[in-house]
């Protein structure tokens, strides 16, 4: 055990910040700085951000552990989470939409045929832009339960139903829609995965606003939608097992984005607190403090799944750092709130503080509690895939 | 930070838990109840392990992991956590005979009011295993910074606090009458004497927290209620995963505290208040909520479930709760 990696490693860190600090666009230095009320005709991927992803592509620094054509630099897992700390610290995203790199591009690498493969360097540089079709009006958590259908007709699938929650479609090029395609076989085993060209004929977007009046998501209605067979990905009633696609190379660093958030908000809590006359209050005190102690001894835990993830094991920390982090931010804005007493829900530019970024913060944080696995499915994985307890 | 274990920590660890599973099974600490020499065998085992003292903080922790799962009674700790670092600390000329195993001891600090903060008090309090010990270091402060001086053991007026920590023996001492040499010491290395002592003793009830979950984790396998084991439940699971969570992160911190003391990293005097603030939090919770998901059978006598809860609760209020350092750690953030 050591507080840092060996010189190899910290030379790979010095050359990274070397190229952030000469390339990062100010947009992207500022990208998470909260502003004020949702604008809800807001780009959503500015014409700053595609450029950014292209030049982190480019010179090898979008998927580190990518070999370079594919925006990479075969970079090993600790360099790997060595950038994702560097970017996390300095909260500089690579890209403002994620499908594509971090979904798409491991999926159809693992899975899809060549002529899939070739869609992957324009989705980790950013050129096509992806959205992820999955979850529906009553598939959610049990998104196994999924119903839109696709029936083969000759050399096409025909596609129809309803997607929900999907990121980005109102500019996606491309979707990877999860659909079933046997509707008799049990229902992980009816479902297939295909590749939707958003322009097809019969494919409706409609913006969904969320709960700060924001809308980057949207519901997607299929009506007839005709997909070439060959747009299959993997085998037929095959796609289940692809549900679970993500950037291996990363998985043992993805908490480091949680903790960092959450040490910066801990962080601008005790900002917060000392700007509210509140830094002497013993209550307030002991409650930063709390929340500093569960931000540090995360952090450490991140470390120690990394690596056992570094020695090939399963890192069942990422359920546990999925679970706390999230719920340890939303705690956080909470009391954000609670420490401006009548002013806690105020947003107006000229009282309260920071533009209502707390209470803001608040409601926006249930997306991380929710999305991506609620709390609550993070507990029963716990319970059942670390612990293992027995499935009700 | 690279938390991977050398072969020799695996090793260490793994010596560690195959000891304590042979020499401290709950039956002994249930003795140690009544007839603290019960601890006598264990004691003379663990000599060989007071060098751990002079050897790395993260190296100790992992043997204590396993001490704090057992609940191990008697002067192993205060000697090899507190006594031989502050002898260390003076440069003592018994510190290779204390490092040997040959001689034991126990720290004499706080005064009234409990807490681990050098103070003039002739007498002191909460001072562990102070009746069973070769020496005692009695900690004062005076006008010219803080002073070591160490008396022997059979020279200190000792009465017993007696705790609902059946485990951890801990004393009033009034060392004033007793004689010994009196060493001064910088307050900075008085500080770090304790702040090892600390992240020792969390490390102690990371392994107290992680056995308490343990327990409860194979009786929610192995409890059928309603046809099923009551591990199927997701009331059950939830609190489980929730347990084992504060279980994981303490160790971590515990360990990360560790490193930063044996790297003298800046960020060690937050590490080491953030470190016994997640063991507590951890310990109190798997206490808490492991003898509730035992139902009726946790709230008997006959259960060794409460030789752990009392542990994790003695701890707990030992050398600083968590409120504590809470507010210690407050003062260094804001």
């Amino acid at each position: 055990m050591r507080l840092s990696f060996g010189p190899e490693t910290e030379a790979f860190r010095d050359e990274l910040v070397a190229f952030l600090d000469e390339h990062t666009p100010p947009e992207a230095r500022s990208a998470f700085d909260y502003e004020g009320k949702d604008d809800p005709d807001r780009e959503i991927v500015p014409e700053w951000a595609r450029r950014w992803q292209a030049t982190l592509f480019d010179h090898g620094w979008m998927i580190p552990a990518y070999p370079p054509e594919l925006g990479g630099r075969n970079a090993t897992p600790v360099e790997t989470l060595v950038y994702l700390e560097e970017m996390a610290r300095r909260r500089i995203p690579r890209s403002l939409h994620f499908p594509g790199y971090a979904i798409v591009s491991p999926t159809l690498l693992e899975f899809g045929d060549e002529a899939q493969k070739k869609l992957v360097p324009a989705a980790v540089r950013g050129d096509t832009i992806w959205c992820i079709g999955m979850s529906e009006p009553n598939a959610g958590s049990d998104l196994a339960g999924l119903s839109t259908r696709a029936v083969v007709d000759g050399d096409h699938f025909v596609v129809n139903g309803q997607k929900v929650w999907t990121s980005y479609a109102m500019i996606a090029q491309k979707s990877m829609v999860y659909v079933r395609t046997d509707p008799e076989a049990p229902k992980h085993k009816g479902i297939s995965l295909l590749i939707v060209d958003m322009d097809s004929p019969g494919i409706d977007v409609r913006p969904l606003r969320h709960i700060t009046g924001a809308a980057e998501f949207a519901e997607v209605f299929f009506t007839d939608v005709l997909v070439p067979r060959e747009n299959l990905v993997g085998g037929l009633n095959d796609g289940w097992r692809l549900t679970q696609g993500s950037l291996a190379h990363e998985r043992g660093g993805l908490w480091v984005e949680g903790v960092c958030r959450l040490e910066q908000t801990v962080q601008s809590l005790v900002d917060l607190a000392r700007r509210r006359g509140l830094e002497h209050d013993q209550g307030v005190r002991r409650q930063l403090a709390a929340m500093y102690e569960l931000a540090s001894s995360l952090r450490a835990l991140g470390y120690k799944g990394f690596a056992g993830f570094a020695q090939g094991s399963s890192a069942p920390e990422h359920s546990y750092m999925k679970l706390a982090t999230s719920e340890a931010t939303k705690a956080c804005f909470e009391l954000g709130t609670r420490l401006q007493g009548a002013y806690g829900v105020v947003s107006d530019r000229d009282r309260g503080e920071e533009n209502g970024r707390w209470v803001h913060g608040f409601f926006v944080n249930f997306a991380n509690t929710i999305a991506g696995g609620s709390s609550e499915i993070q507990r029963n994985i716990i319970a059942q895939r670390v612990l293992g307890l027995p499935r009700g | 930070m690279d938390f991977t274990l050398t072969d020799e920590q695996q090793l260490l660890r793994d010596t560690a838990v195959a000891l304590f599973a042979k020499e401290c099974p709950a039956a002994l600490v249930r003795a140690h109840i009544a007839d603290p020499s019960a601890a006598d065998p264990l004691t003379t085992r663990l000599r060989e392990f007071v060098a751990l003292a002079e050897g790395s903080l993260a190296d100790l922790c992992l043997f204590l992991e396993p001490h704090g799962a057992a609940a191990a009674p008697g002067p192993f700790f205060p000697t090899v956590a507190l006594f031989a670092p502050l002898l260390m600390a003076i440069e003592h000329e018994l510190v290779p005979r204390v490092l040997d195993g040959e001689l034991s001891g126990t720290v004499a600090l706080a005064g009234a009011d409990g807490e681990w903060r050098p103070n003039a008090e002739p007498v002191k309090t909460f001072v562990p295993e102070a009746d069973r010990v070769d020496l005692v270091a009695v900690v004062d402060a005076g006008p010219s910074g803080p002073s070591v001086r160490v008396a022997a053991g059979g020279d200190a007026r000792v009465r017993s606090v007696h705790t609902e920590d059946f485990s951890r023996r801990l004393f009033e001492v009034d060392a004033s009458a007793a004689g010994g040499h009196t060493f001064p010491i910088a307050a900075g290395a008085l500080d770090a004497v304790l702040e090892r002592a600390t992240v020792a003793l969390a490390a102690d009830m990371v392994g107290t927290a992680r056995h308490l979950f343990d327990m409860t984790l194979e009786y929610a396998k192995e409890r059928y209620q309603f046809g099923v084991p009551i591990g199927s439940f997701q009331a059950i699971q939830h609190k489980l995963a929730d347990m084992s969570l504060e279980v994981e992160r303490a160790r971590g911190a515990v360990q990360y505290a560790a490193m930063t003391i044996d790297a003298d990293d800046a960020e060690r005097h937050r590490a080491v208040h953030v470190a016994k603030a997640a063991a507590g939090r951890a310990a109190v919770r798997a206490a808490k909520d492991g003898i509730q998901i035992h139902g009726g059978i946790g709230f008997t006598w006959e259960h060794d479930l409460h030789l752990f809860l009392r542990r994790a609760f003695g701890s707990e209020h030992w050398m600083g709760s968590t409120d504590w350092h809470h507010d210690r750690l407050a003062d260094l953030l804001i």
